[in-house]
């Protein structure tokens, strides 16, 4: 059985490379967790393939206080997500105690 | 049990004291956290709350360093050299170079 | 202990000084992820052979 992986997003120039691990990832049967912080929730709004990242991935969340200090308002939900992935920092430490491997982008 | 040990490090102002945050929601989840602030980023000084969650940092046996001095004399942070930054890593379970450089 | 080292950008000195300790006597492997079309597969075969991702800036 593949091993799981979770990614931590705190760069938001990196969205390229989350969809593209993701899909590989999940290709080859892995769990796959994503959790952005800070600018990295900036991805939420602005990558046009953030839904399907929330589709292809197991589990998406964002930080909201995170996304909250960039100028959204938390009600506002990314499309792909609902109220509960607005979530908080005990998302990163969830991928670190429970996945198999981590990567940070 | 083996506690992680994580160390997330700085290299752009705008996303350090973020990223002493997410330093400090790990130590809550009782993992050992610490920060680094590199020689990049010349902080500005930090507000009430700031020096607050650094301190709550340190009372879960976190800390916080910069290889910068004016940071540490500016903010308190622990003062600590590259070749002993990289020492620390190597005892290090997750190593997390944050944010943009 | 396998350390796998991903460069989102090509690794500058300080960069290259931390790899240097932070792999010393120890087996590595590493991965650009700056380049125009990174290998995705490649690259998560390697995560998943690996002890230790470590993705510098």
């Amino acid at each position: 059985m593949a091993k799981s992986l979770g990614i931590f997003v705190t760069n938001p120039e990196q969205f390229k490379h989350v969809m593209g691990i993701t899909k590989a990832a999940k290709a080859k049967g892995s769990k796959v967790k994503v959790f952005f912080t800070w600018d990295g929730t900036l991805n939420a709004k602005k990558e046009a393939g953030f839904k399907d990242l929330c589709e292809l991935a197991d589990d998406v969340s964002i930080c909201a206080d995170s996304y909250v200090k960039q100028g959204y308002d938390v009600k506002d939900i990314p499309e792909g997500l609902d109220e509960k992935k607005m979530a908080t920092q005990a998302q990163h430490g969830i991928i670190i105690e429970d996945y198999d491997c981590y990567l940070s982008l | 049990m083996e506690y992680n040990k994580v160390c997330l490090m700085y290299r752009a102002k705008d996303s350090t004291v973020d990223g002493i945050r997410s330093g400090l929601g790990l130590a809550v989840e009782n993992m050992y956290a610490y920060g680094v602030v590199l020689d990049d980023v010349t902080m500005d000084k930090l507000d009430e709350n700031q020096i607050e969650s650094i301190e709550m940092l340190r009372d879960m046996e976190g800390e916080i360093y910069s290889t910068n001095p004016a940071n540490c004399e500016l903010n308190g942070l622990e003062p600590i050299t590259i070749e002993e930054l990289g020492e620390k890593l190597r005892d290090m379970t997750h190593i997390i170079p944050y944010g943009i450089k | 202990m396998k350390i796998l080292n991903v460069y989102r950008s090509e690794p500058d000195d300080t960069t290259k000084k931390l790899v240097e300790i932070v792999t010393r006597d120890r087996e590595s492997d590493s991965f650009d992820l700056y380049t125009d079309s990174p290998d995705y597969d490649a690259l998560v075969d390697k995560i998943f052979e690996a002890d230790q991702v470590i993705s510098w800036w």
